[in-house]
């Protein structure tokens, strides 16, 4: 595990694409996950956006974030369908192979898992000819799929090559009183996994979890669940997972500090998670924990 | 609430095999030429586009040069025949499939269509049996018969796609459950190429063939995923070979792939086009 293997998320800096870009570049990544915001609200339009991420030389992990998708019906169902084929063209566009689709908070949406299966086995299908794979992510103020373990239930019946799960430590931490920290999923099911911390131990209600979600967020290693982070990181990696991690760090303070800066905290976080797993994964340390 | 589940027919659409394919290019006397010496013939031309029906036998041939289009021959579209072309229509895009503009149609013919892989498309055709989509908008053309016979009974027997490496999970998953396709057992081929992963129409009249690039293959990047040849059947695949080399069709003559009893490929026309020869019990 290695630098190569981390990403930052636009959506942590302040400022336009190209400066977000140059930063994550300038502090050593390689990658990015990027927001359909930065690509709508470029001010030269989406081409642009492109044209700056393509010439970036950053590989995309992803592309955010469809919401809302599943369990809807008649023109609800219709409008999301609308919304979802428009993401995937930009996905396509930006050169991403993961789009981030979230567990529906809608009080439209029905919880009858036939129905969510049916709706993400459409939009893995509208995915397939782009060469789009979709991780379905459960957020912890979810309506109906609020655990890692619900949305991997519906991933794993629905079977489709292209539907995964992603899983976000945010989440899984916030949530943490119904569902614990493990997360028993096939590795090769895990599509994304999405790294951050925050700063007070507990959220108790969806409220809770949905404000701090969006606004005091740390990058791992600087929250109070590094054991956690440390924990959920080295799970996925002896389970097998080699896909990508990103750091999914919503914070306003980050938004208005220089984008250097930001970049050099995200750039520790990894070396903090990579001390951590590769100290346990030497061979001899792990002879030594089952001895 | 609970209700009752039903499964599916096995054959949702009534898929009823292949009505026709189309190619598109901007060489269509060129790719016209080739396709006489693959012993087609043309048999009517559009009426207002640049399109041209070819025939063999039970194989229809569009080729479509109206518009801007390739110069190398691509295959444009699968027409696939079914049972109710708008029921067909509409379950595809209930279960995620993209739909084609009309104008974008082919031969503005109103058949419903899908896209398919890479820029091709799939259209559905419930016409087929005493009445024909080529009866309104082409028109015969005088010196040919309607129904040119097939040479050494040359019929469809499938068509390849070409698709990004680890990508047959996803192709398998999207003929399944968009046509209900089935995959046959790995280790199960027809022809002189056996490699990729076989997928029967749920018809059994012809199949699909999925081909990953070799795991070592040269610069694995960036190919683009597309339907890439037409696999057509006979009894006597020696036989077809000796038929259409009279007629200056040069085959690859070495390696794994040189003519044999199971099957033979043609050298690559015009940039692109090849065909498949494969021994067949359709």
């Amino acid at each position: 595990m290695n630098i190569d293997d981390f990403g930052m998320d636009t959506i942590t800096l302040a400022g336009p694409l190209e400066a977000k870009l140059r930063a994550i570049r300038g502090a050593g990544f390689t990658q990015v996950m990027l927001n359909a915001g930065d690509i709508v609200g470029h001010p030269d339009g989406e081409d642009a956006a492109v044209r700056a991420v393509r010439e970036s030389g950053l590989r995309v992990t992803g592309f955010q974030v469809l919401r809302d998708f599943e369990g809807l019906s008649g023109h609800l169902h219709a409008y999301k369908v609308d919304v979802a084929k428009a993401m995937l063209v930009m996905c396509r566009a930006l050169g991403s192979t993961v789009l981030l689709a979230c567990s529906s908070t809608s009080a439209h949406a029905t919880g009858e898992p036939e129905l969510l299966i049916r709706d993400l086995r459409k939009l893995a299908l509208l995915a397939v000819p782009f060469g789009i794979r979709i991780a379905y992510e459960a957020l912890s103020w979810g309506r109906h799929v609020n655990l890692p373990v619900q949305a991997w239930d519906i991933v794993r019946t629905a079977d489709r090559a292209n539907l995964g799960v992603c899983i976000d430590s945010y989440h899984v931490l916030a949530h943490r009183a119904a569902g614990g920290v493990g997360v028993d999923v096939d590795p090769r099911k895990v599509f994304l996994v999405q790294l951050s911390d925050f700063l007070w131990q507990e959220t108790r209600s969806p409220e809770d979890r949905m404000e701090t979600a969006r606004h005091y967020r740390v990058f791992p290693g600087e929250g109070v669940h590094s054991a956690e982070v440390g924990t959920l990181v080295r799970a996925l990696d002896d389970q097998g997972y080699r896909g990508d991690y990103s750091f999914e760090v919503f914070n306003d303070d980050y938004k208005q500090l220089p984008l250097p800066m930001v970049a050099a905290r995200a750039r520790r976080s990894v070396k903090w998670i990579t001390g951590l797993v590769s100290r346990r994964s030497l061979p001899a340390l792990r002879r030594a924990r089952s001895a | 609430m609970a209700t009752e589940v039903v499964p599916e027919p096995l054959n949702p659409l009534g898929v009823d095999g292949i009505e026709f394919i189309e190619y598109a290019t901007s060489q269509p006397q060129a790719f016209g030429a080739l396709l006489q010496q693959m012993g087609f013939a043309a048999v009517a031309r559009h009426r207002s586009r640049e399109v041209v029906l070819y025939r063999q036998g039970a194989m229809n041939v569009i080729v479509n040069s109206h518009g801007v289009m390739p110069a190398s021959p691509a295959l444009a579209a699968i027409a696939l025949r079914v049972r109710d072309a708008g029921a067909a229509y509409h379950r595809s895009l209930d279960l995620g499939a993209w739909e084609i503009e009309t104008h974008a149609a082919a031969m503005e013919l109103n058949i419903p269509g899908i896209h398919g892989v890479g820029e091709s498309l799939v259209y559905f055709v419930d016409r087929y049996r005493d009445f024909s989509i080529y009866d309104v908008d082409f028109v015969p053309l005088a010196a040919t018969a309607a129904k040119p016979p097939a040479l050494a009974g040359l019929h469809w027997f499938g068509v390849v796609q070409a698709i990004l490496a680890g990508r047959t999970r996803d192709w398998v998953d999207f003929y399944e459950s968009l046509f209900g396709f089935s995959v046959l057992p790995q280790g199960t081929h027809f022809g002189v190429l056996p490699n990729g992963t076989l997928l029967e129409s749920p018809c059994h009249k012809f199949y699909l063939q999925l081909i990953e690039p070799p795991p070592s293959g040269p610069g694995d990047g960036r190919r683009d995923e597309s339907l890439v040849r037409v696999g057509l059947g006979t009894r006597d695949v020696p036989a077809a070979v000796r038929a259409l080399a009279e007629r200056g069709i040069v085959f690859v003559d070495r390696g794994a792939v040189q003519p044999s009893d199971k099957g033979a490929l043609t050298q690559v026309y015009l940039g692109s086009v090849t065909f498949e020869l494969v021994v067949s019990h359709l």
